[in-house]
């Protein structure tokens, strides 16, 4: 883990081929950031269910962040991982600078934002 | 690896042993330290508040407060991933409404809220003096101590019930001890051990183990996996091997997010699963897929299951389940050409009538296919270092305490069920039964030998269990058996329904960050729980209340020389180190490691691992893997693997199917609950705010059924209401309702027991278990849903999907 003050440079690569919804991400910022029940720096989304062709589903989930997001840089600058993405049950949130994110995008279904 | 796999024993070795041998190397880890104005703790989370998992955890601690919790990077078994129940877990652990003194209240006033504060002593010496009258006029049998599920209580509440001196211990009042009990004792009927799905738990090194390898399928079969987290199976494991090329086949009338990705989906009628593994099992012997060297050095009946399986033809079961011929075909033919397939099953295989055999069935494609004891297949788990009681009731330790004979014994209630009888565990239908009419019909003994005889039975203990929101069928049947006793005694976190309507005494237990304790629940590793604050006004441990129980009894009956030989121990780490008596760590040690992993190995079967001579094979009586299962035979039950019928569906009860038309479904999970504990915890109530029943767009069309409606669901067991909410998630033809619920934020005292029977689901269910005594129909009952007229306690509706 890179130690740094700074989130410039830095994203979360989101493979949502496998995020489950299990709201660890929106639970484990709002425990870290001690925001009120309801209160998160990342959202999760839903897309579906739908029969997009027979036997074919969509039913994805989409962690996004949003303005609340500090890129933790508190625990950043403690050589930690953002609180959600240590937590992910689903391993789907990598951290990381923004060139080594981008190399890893090698399929559909991951989203990289800039933090 | 440390070791060569020839050195390896199952569960690890013994004390003996010079060095222990593990497959962790300890070396510069920490238990605690310090960061920044906190004291960091390392522990592993087995509960409370209820859980099936023992997730690492760093427990930081300032000034004697919990301040956070988080995952613990250098944990193998979940790798710093937590789950929202852990993350959010000071909500619970703090909680203003935390039970936090031992409460009395008179037995004529069960049900009001007007408990008071006793001490210790006193609750000790009322259970005492109860319980005392009790066995003199009656026998120990006249008390009925029962777990719940989710605390760490499944090894420790069977010694309290062996201190007591009674043979009823059990999971009451889970109607056919319908919750893995069935399939475990299925497996160890069938194949002489527990098998899991591999997903490198057993090795520190997990996914990069270069023994290992990810199963080419895993049958996601009833059970969401990444929700449930069942049995001692951290969910998201399915979603590693996904990454690692894992395909799924998924099993289930509702379309889960796993069924989403699944290979195959077969979206099947509820109760019809062992029907649809049989006809797979058709698949494989007809089209010559199956593993024949493993089936012919392994297995024993084969020719008899396969002559068996000819009435199970692809198109035949298609109708039966409702799903695709050639889906079957196809999902066959992954199972039977996959490198390594197993099974992620859940508690829907013991929640249908037969469901002894349906999990039956699942193993008979299993063994047909060979999939047992190689990398990503199914493997033996057994207690780590000989630790027995962190999972399951231990004979050897309930032979090891040093207890008084008691009357009664014997006289365990198994009724009409040998199966069930080798259980150990008395069945709970026959128990509400006992309750009802006074007196306990005995039919076979221990040994499943008819007996005759009868006794009532006066007295329950209920720990970690909330059976009249929860475990329990019929509750409106519950309800009044249990306020009909002389004694009832709860331990629990917080005062629930039934704490409030039977409960005498109610005793608090302690939650993980505050006791010491261990792992538990199914052995990949053993680890310590490390107390980091202290327990809450006079909050024990489960196992502290049960020792300092066992003692205060035995001294009051017998003396204390008798009672220091009954309960010896003075603080919980002696307890501790009792448990790991025949392991090679002492409490203090495995605390400062907090996990030690034993050696494991692959093809246990074929090294002689798993036998107790020594001999290759499985630990059964033919050494074999019995698809003719002669156990099941001497109990006078059927040999081979078959598909009944629920008893309430619309094929075998059509004109009860006219009266309602809709399956019903219960008790699927959802995020932040575990069973009926969490409604507390604002953070985790936002995700589910309200019992929800799940139907389908178009059935709730026909209904004149709108998103977030109250609807009223009936059958002839019962009725409840809960909230609809629309999904093209479930079948047409099905509806699928939560379990658990009640409304701890309502008045104690305005006599609705928080709620519990409005929304509780399970007055829909019989208390009838299937022939074997097992299993129910907690997963395969027949309902009509309507609009309910009275919307009272309607409130926001803030559904997810």
């Amino acid at each position: 883990m890179e130690h740094t003050n700074d989130s410039k440079g830095f994203g979360l690569l989101i493979d949502y081929r496998y995020c489950s919804g299990c709201h660890s991400c929106e639970v484990a910022c709002q425990v870290e950031h001690g925001y009120q029940p309801g209160v998160f720096g990342i959202t999760l989304m839903q897309l579906g269910p739908e029969e997009i062709k027979p036997g074919k589903w969509q039913y994805d989930f989409l962690p996004v962040p949003n303005d609340r997001c500090d890129a933790c840089v508190e625990r950043s600058a403690a050589g930690k991982l953002p609180s959600c993405a240590q937590h992910c049950q689903a391993g789907c949130i990598s951290y990381g600078r923004i060139e080594e994110l981008s190399s890893m995008m090698a399929h559909r279904k991951m989203v990289l934002f800039r933090l | 690896m440390l070791e060569e796999e020839t050195s390896c024993q199952v569960g690890g070795s013994p004390a003996a042993e010079d060095k222990p041998l593990t497959a962790d190397a300890p070396q510069g880890r920490l238990w605690t330290w310090q960061e920044g104005d906190c004291t960091v703790i390392r522990s592993n989370a087995r509960t409370g508040p209820g859980c099936h998992d023992n997730c690492g955890v760093l427990l930081y601690v300032k000034d004697g407060k919990l301040k956070k919790i988080e995952g613990d990077p250098e944990n193998p078994y979940n790798q710093g991933r937590l789950c929202l129940r852990c993350l959010a877990a000071k909500e619970m652990i703090e909680h203003p409404s935390r039970l936090l003194y031992p409460l009395k209240r008179s037995r004529d006033k069960r049900g009001q809220d007007c408990f008071e504060r006793t001490s210790w002593e006193e609750a000790f010496s009322i259970i005492t003096r109860e319980f005392t009258r009790i066995i003199d006029a009656y026998g120990a049998q006249a008390i009925n101590v029962t777990q719940g599920t989710g605390r760490d209580i499944n090894g420790y509440g069977p010694l309290l019930a062996r201190l007591i001196g009674t043979p009823n211990y059990g999971m009451g009042f889970l109607s056919g001890q319908g919750c893995y009990a069935p399939r475990l004792m299925m497996m160890f009927f069938k194949v002489g051990d527990a098998f899991v799905c591999d997903y490198s738990q057993f090795s520190p090194e997990r996914y990069d183990d270069p023994r290992w390898q990810p199963p080419g399928v895993i049958m996601v079969w009833g059970n969401n996996p990444v929700v449930a987290n069942s049995d001692g199976t951290l969910g998201h494991w399915v979603v590693e091997c996904m990454k690692r090329g894992s395909e799924i086949i998924c099993i289930d009338p509702k379309l889960t997010w796993l069924a989403g990705r699944a290979k195959h989906w077969l979206q099947v009628r509820p109760g019809t699963d062992a029907a649809l593994a049989l006809a797979f099992c058709n698949v494989i012997i007809n089209e010559q897929l199956y593993d024949a060297d493993f089936v012919s050095r392994w297995t024993y009946g084969f020719e008899q299951f396969a002559e068996s399986v000819q009435g199970y033809t692809p198109d035949r079961v298609a109708t039966i389940c409702d799903v695709g011929e050639q889906s079957i075909i196809e999902a066959a033919r992954a199972i039977a050409r996959a490198k390594g397939a197993c099974l992620q099953w859940g508690v829907a295989v013991d929640h249908t009538s037969e469901g002894f055999y349906t999990g039956m069935t699942m193993f008979d494609l299993l063994a047909l296919t060979g999939n047992f004891e190689k990398p990503g297949t199914m493997v033996a788990a057994r207690p780590c270092f000989g630790v027995e009681e962190t999972w399951l009731a231990s004979q050897k330790a309930i032979d090891a305490l040093e207890v008084p004979a008691n009357p009664g014994l014997e006289k365990r209630l198994s009724g009409p069920y040998p199966a069930l009888a080798a259980l150990g565990m008395p069945s709970n239908d026959e128990m509400l039964k006992a309750l009802e009419t006074g007196k306990a019909d005995l039919t076979v003994d221990e040994a499943g030998q008819p007996v005759s005889g009868s006794y009532p039975v006066k007295a329950v203990w209920l720990q970690t269990n909330n059976t009249l929101a929860c475990m329990g069928a019929q509750p409106q049947r519950l309800l009044p058996a249990l306020q009909g006793t002389d004694l009832n005694v709860v331990v629990d976190l917080f005062m629930t329904p039934t704490a409030m309507a039977v409960a005498d005494i109610v005793l608090p237990a302690a939650c993980f960050s505050e006791r010491p304790g261990l792992t538990g629940h199914h052995p990949y590793y053993l680890g310590a729980i490390a107390q980091a604050t202290n327990p809450p006004g006079e909050c024990k441990s489960d196992q502290r209340i049960i020792f300092e129980f066992a003692r205060h009894f035995w001294t009051a009956r017998e003396g204390e020389a008798v009672a220091r030989l009954a309960s010896p121990w003075e603080t919980e780490e002696e307890f501790y180190d009792w448990i790991l008596r025949d392991a090679p760590f002492t409490y203090a040690e495995l605390k400062e490691r907090t996990w030690a992993y034993p050696e494991f190995c692959y093809n246990k079967h074929e090294k002689g691992l798993l036998r107790p001579d020594g001999k290759p094979g499985f630990n059964t009586q033919t050494g074999r893997y019995e698809f003719h299962c002669l156990a099941l035979e001497g109990f006078g039950l059927a040999p081979l693997s078959g598909y009944s019928e629920p008893p309430e569906s619309p094929v075998s009860s059509p004109e009860l199917a006219e009266k309602y038309p809709l399956v019903l479904t219960t008790g699927a999970r959802r995020w932040g609950y575990f069973h009926s504990e969490h409604r507390q915890s604002p953070t985790l109530r936002q995700f589910a705010p309200w019992p929800e029943v799940m139907i389908h767009p178009q059935t709730a069309k026909e209904h004149g059924i709108g998103e977030g409606d109250w609807v009223l669901l009936e059958n002839d067991f019962g009725s409840c209401r809960m909230r609809a909410h629309l999904s093209v998630r479930i079948r047409r033809d099905t509806v699928s309702a939560d379990h658990g619920w009640w409304f701890p934020e309502r008045d104690p005292g305005d006599g609705t027991l928080f709620g519990v029977l409005e929304v509780n689901v399970n007055q829909l269910l019989p208390m009838r278990p299937g022939r074997s005594g097992y299993c129910n129909s907690y997963k395969s009952q027949l309902c009509r849903i309507s609009k309910a007229a009275d919307t009272a306690s309607a409130g926001p509706s803030d559904s997810e999907d």
